[in-house]
C-alpha cells in the first residue's frame, strides 16, 4: 500500500523555493504544489494568505494541516479543492494543472476527483440522507438510478446511518450529519477528500468518532484524506501532519 | 433535470411565509387580470353579439338614396342578396335585412320614443334560432310565431319595461307616428302580442315586428330592400375580411336605360346614359368630348340637360327644346315605364359617343332609373355602352356609387360627407364591418383592454419587485448552500436553473390559485344585481348583472405571460447566485 511507504509523521515540505518531496519509495504524488501564492484584497490592503508554498502529498495519505486561526489552512484546502484560485504558482491535482482550467472544467474536477467535508456539515436541508449522498452522483449523470441508489446506500451503511436513510438533516445530530457529509464526499469515489475542521462543531467524543470513521474510510476506500484542524487532540489520528503559520509551512 | 425540479419544488417549502406573501400577491394580480380579461370579453360578447349584431350586424351593406342618403333602399333586393351571399364566405351564420325606424309610440295615456325593428321570423322557425331569440329576448308573455299572424294587426313584441311605461298589456294597441322611406309622416297601429325581459337596457327601447309588415308600413316594394346585415361566427376575426370581399364584388356597372324614344309618330331605339353634371370636372370632360351641332353646351350640361345624337335627332325630327318620350320595360313591374324630357343639345356622333344615344344629366336620369329599374342584364346586348377608352367615360354615371371602405366611424362619415359634397345623384352602397359602423361603441372595449393592460402592468411590477426581493433574500440566506453545491460539483447553469425553476413553480401555483380566486370572484360578482336605471352604462349589464366571459385561451395566455415575466425577472438574481465564487460563498455567514 502506498500509504505504508510513508515514513515519519512530518512530511518532507517547506515554504518557498527548494521544497522537498515527502515521497518515499514508489508512492505517487496526488498533489504537487509549487510556489503557491494566494492573496486576498481586504479593503485597501492585501492579505497574503499563502506565501510561496511548495508541497507534495502522496496518494492514500491521511494528512492533517494544523495551525492557528488565520494561518492559511482553509485557503490551502480551498486551492487544492479547486474552489479558490491561486494568485500565483502551480497546483497539480492528480497530475492536472488546475490553475489553468476554466470554470466548467474546474467544476467537473471537483465533482469527479474531490470530496468535501465541511465544518458546518453543509448538507442540503430539503433532501433526506439518501438524497444528500446521491446528490453528487446525480450531478455526474454517469450511473443509472439503481446504481446511484446502491452506491449511496453502501456508503450510508459504511458510515452507520442505514436506519436514518429517510431522515432530513434537521432530524439528525451533529455527528450524524457529519457522517452523511463523509458519505457524500466519498460517494463519487474521489481521489481526495478535503475536510475543513471536520470536528470543530462536534463534541470531543463525536469528533473522535468522526475521525475514526474518516480513518476507516481512508482504509476502505483508499482515498487520500486531507483535513485541517487547530485542535491538537485530533493530531493523533493523522498519519502525516503539516504545520502552517502565516501562510507558510513550518516544521512540526 | 428531474433532480433539479425536485430540489426547486422542495425549496418552495423553506421560506413558507415569504413565499406565501409573494404567491398571494401574484395570485391577487392574476385574479385581477383574469377578472379584467373576462369582463372585457364579456363586454365584447355583449357588444358584438347582443348589440352590434342587432344595430348593424357584424357586416352591413347599407344602400342610400336621396339628399343626405336618408332613404335606406336598394331597388334590386334579389341581385344585392345574390352578390352578398356569393361573396360572404363560410363564416356567415345569418344574413338578413336590417330595417328599423325611430317612432313615437302612443300607449294607454302615455307616449314614448322607441325604435321599431323588423325581424324575419318567417324563414327561421328552426329550434336553434328560436332558442337564440329566447336567450336574447326572454319572452315572458306571448309567442314569436304570432308575429306572422295575419289575423292580428301588425303584431309587435316589446320589453316589459316599455310595456309598463306605455301602460299596455298583451293584445293592447299601440299607435305609432313615423316617417316612411320617402320622408312622409305616417301613422300606424301595432298590436302587443309578446312581452319580453331584456338582457340589457340598450335593447329595452326596441320593439320587434315582422320584417315584411315593417317594410310595408315604410313603403318598400317587394323587390326592394333596406340594408343587409350579416352575422358572423367569429366576427372579430372575419368581419373586416368579409366586408372587404363583399365591397370588392359590389363594383357597379354602367347605368343606362335601353328605351324607345318617341316624338309624335316617330320612334327609335336609344340608349340613355347619365352624366355626372353636378361635378364640375366631369362636366368639363363632357364639354370637351362632345361636339354640339345644335343647342348650347351650358344648357345641355345643366341639371335638366339632355344631349341627343344628331342621328337620333334626325330620325325623330328633334331640335333643341323638343320634348321626347322615353319608354322602357322595368325589371320587376309588368307595366312599361315612361317619362318625358326636353332635348337641350344635339351632338355629332362619333365612335365613342355612339349614334343612337342620349346623354342625360344625373339629376334627371336617376329618379327615373331607380323608380322603374330596368333589366340591365337583359338590355345590355342591345345597349350602346361607350368603350373604356372614351374620353368622357369617367363622367358617366354608374348603377350606384360604391362608397370607399372605411376603417373607423369617422372615416365612414368623411366618405359620406364627400358623396354629399359632390352631390352625387346615384344611389350609394356602403359596406361596413362592425368596426366602422359601431366603432364608437367598440371604443368601450378598447377602454376595457386598457384597464386590463394596466392590471398587467401593476402585476408586472408586483412580480418584478416581489421576485427580485425574494430571490435576493433567498440567495443571501442560501449563499453557503450555493457555495456547497458549487463545491460539490454543480455547474453554474444548474444553480441558475434551480432558482428560475423555483420562481416558475411559485408563479405557476400562484397563477392557478389566482384563476380559482378569479372564478370565485366572478361567481360572487355575477350574483350582485346592479340597478342602473336609464344610465347608458346599463348596456354593459346582462339582466342587471355583470357579464363575465372567461376563455381558456385568455387564461392560459395570462398564465403564460406571468410565467414569462416571472422567469425573466428571476433570471438576473439567479445568474448572480450562479456566478458566486464557491470559496466566498462558503465563507459567508448571516
Amino acid at each position: 500500500m502506498m500509504r505504508d511507504t510513508i515514513v515519519g509523521r512530518i512530511p518532507n515540505m517547506t515554504s518557498g523555493r527548494g521544497a522537498r518531496s515527502r515521497r518515499k519509495g514508489d508512492a505517487k504524488n496526488i498533489i504537487e504544489i509549487r510556489n503557491l501564492v494566494k492573496d486576498y484584497p481586504l479593503g485597501s490592503t492585501t492579505v497574503h494568505a499563502l506565501r510561496r508554498m511548495d508541497l507534495d502529498i502522496q496518494e492514500g495519505d491521511f494528512l492533517s494541516i494544523v495551525g492557528p486561526s488565520g494561518s492559511g489552512k482553509t485557503t490551502l484546502l480551498n486551492v487544492i479543492g479547486c474552489i479558490d484560485h491561486a494568485t500565483d504558482g502551480s497546483v497539480k491535482v492528480g497530475g492536472t494543472e488546475i490553475t489553468t482550467l476554466d470554470d466548467r472544467q474546474i467544476t467537473d474536477m471537483r465533482l469527479h476527483r474531490i470530496g468535501f467535508i465541511f465544518q458546518t456539515f453543509n448538507l442540503i436541508p430539503v433532501l433526506d440522507v439518501r438524497e444528500n449522498v446521491e446528490f453528487p452522483l446525480l450531478l455526474m449523470k454517469t450511473m443509472s438510478k439503481t446504481e446511484v441508489r446502491t452506491r449511496a446506500e453502501k456508503l450510508i451503511d459504511e458510515v452507520g446511518l442505514t436506519e436514518f436513510v429517510d431522515h432530513r438533516p434537521a432530524e439528525l445530530s451533529g455527528g450524524q450529519r457529519q457522517r452523511v457529509a463523509i458519505a457524500r464526499a466519498l460517494v463519487t469515489n474521489p481521489d481526495i477528500v478535503l475536510a475543513d475542521e471536520p470536528t470543530a462543531n462536534l463534541d470531543s467524543v463525536t469528533g473522535a468518532q468522526i475521525l475514526d470513521l474518516m480513518r476507516t474510510m481512508n482504509k476502505i476506500e483508499k482515498t487520500t484524506f486531507i483535513f485541517s484542524t487547530h485542535d491538537a487532540n485530533v493530531l493523533k489520528y493523522a498519519r502525516d501532519i503539516i504545520k502552517i503559520k502565516d501562510g507558510q509551512i513550518v516544521k512540526g | 433535470m428531474k433532480f433539479l425540479l425536485m430540489i426547486s419544488f422542495r425549496n418552495l417549502s423553506r421560506q413558507k411565509r415569504r413565499n406565501l406573501f409573494l404567491g398571494s400577491a401574484m395570485a391577487f394580480g392574476v385574479m385581477i387580470m383574469v377578472l379584467a380579461n373576462s369582463f372585457s370579453h364579456g363586454i365584447s360578447d355583449i357588444l358584438f353579439n347582443k348589440i352590434v349584431v342587432y344595430v348593424a350586424g357584424h357586416v352591413s351593406v347599407i344602400p342610400g338614396e336621396g339628399r343626405g342618403r336618408h332613404l335606406a333602399i336598394f331597388r334590386d333586393k334579389e341581385r344585392l342578396e345574390k352578390i352578398v351571399k356569393k361573396n360572404a364566405g363560410d363564416s356567415v351564420i345569418d344574413m338578413d335585412e336590417g330595417v328599423g325606424i325611430f317612432l313615437r309610440a302612443i300607449g294607454n295615456g302615455r307616449t314614448e320614443n322607441m325604435v321599431l325593428v323588423g325581424i324575419n321570423t318567417g324563414r327561421t322557425y328552426d329550434e336553434k334560432l328560436l332558442k337564440e331569440f329566447d336567450e336574447s329576448f326572454h319572452l315572458i308573455e306571448g309567442d314569436y310565431r304570432q308575429l306572422r299572424s295575419r289575423a292580428i294587426e301588425n303584431p309587435v313584441i316589446l320589453s316589459k319595461e316599455k310595456a309598463e311605461l306605455l301602460n299596455v298589456k298583451r293584445n293592447d294597441i299601440i299607435r305609432i307616428r313615423f316617417r316612411n322611406i320617402f320622408g312622409q309622416t305616417q301613422s300606424g297601429r301595432l298590436t302587443v302580442t309578446g312581452i319580453m325581459s331584456n338582457d340589457n337596457t340598450f335593447m329595452q327601447g326596441v320593439m320587434f315586428v315582422e320584417l315584411e309588415n315593417l317594410k310595408g308600413m315604410m313603403g318598400y316594394r317587394p323587390w326592394e330592400c333596406g340594408s343587409i346585415q350579416l352575422t358572423l361566427r367569429d366576427p372579430q376575426r372575419d368581419a373586416v375580411a368579409v366586408a372587404d370581399r363583399i365591397h370588392a364584388a359590389l363594383v357597379p356597372g354602367p347605368a343606362f336605360i335601353r328605351a324607345t324614344v318617341t316624338r309624335g309618330a316617330s320612334r327609335a331605339g336609344a340608349t340613355v346614359l347619365p352624366f355626372m353634371g353636378n361635378d364640375e370636372k366631369k362636366k368639363k370632360l363632357m364639354a370637351d368630348s362632345f361636339r354640339l351641332v345644335k343647342g348650347s353646351m351650358s344648357d345641355a350640361l345643366s341639371k335638366d340637360g339632355v344631349l341627343m345624337s344628331a342621328t337620333l335627332a334626325r330620325a325623330l325630327g328633334v331640335r333643341p327644346g323638343s320634348t321626347v318620350e322615353f319608354r322602357f320595360r322595368p325589371k320587376y313591374e309588368k307595366e312599361e315605364a315612361s317619362f318625358s324630357a326636353e332635348v337641350s343639345g344635339i351632338f355629332a356622333p362619333d365612335k365613342w359617343t355612339g349614334s343612337e344615344t342620349v346623354y342625360m344629366h344625373e339629376a334627371l336620369f336617376y329618379p327615373r332609373f331607380y323608380e322603374s329599374l330596368p333589366d340591365l342584364a337583359a338590355d345590355a346586348r342591345r345597349a350602346f355602352i361607350p368603350a373604356a377608352g372614351a374620353p368622357f367615360k369617367g363622367a358617366l354615371g354608374t348603377e350606384w356609387e360604391l362608397v370607399a371602405r372605411a376603417r373607423t366611424t369617422d372615416d365612414a362619415k368623411k366618405n359620406m360627407r364627400d358623396i354629399t359634397r359632390r352631390r352625387v345623384k346615384a344611389a350609394t352602397i356602403q359596406v361596413g364591418s362592425m368596426y366602422e359602423t359601431a366603432s364608437d361603441v367598440l371604443k368601450l372595449e378598447g377602454v376595457l383592454n386598457l384597464i386590463t393592460l394596466t392590471a398587467v402592468l401593476v402585476l408586472f411590477f408586483i412580480i418584478l419587485i416581489g421576485v427580485i426581493n425574494t430571490l435576493r433574500m433567498t440567495i443571501r440566506e442560501r449563499t453557503r448552500e450555493i457555495g456547497t453545491i458549487r463545491a460539490i460539483g454543480m455547474q453554474r447553469r444548474d444553480v441558475r436553473r434551480i432558482f428560475i425553476l423555483e420562481t416558475a413553480f411559485l408563479t405557476l401555483f400562484a397563477s392557478i390559485a389566482g384563476v380559482i380566486l378569479a372564478f370565485i370572484a366572478m361567481g360572487v360578482l355575477s350574483l350582485i344585481p346592479f340597478n342602473v336605471g336609464d344610465n347608458p352604462m346599463g348596456i354593459l349589464l346582462v339582466r342587471q348583472h355583470l357579464h363575465f366571459l372567461p376563455t381558456v385561451g385568455g387564461i392560459l395566455g395570462n398564465i403564460a405571460l406571468i410565467m414569462v415575466i416571472a422567469v425573466v425577472t428571476a433570471f438576473f438574481p439567479a445568474r448572480r447566485a450562479a456566478n458566486l465564487s464557491s470559496a466566498e460563498a462558503l465563507r459567508h455567514f448571516e
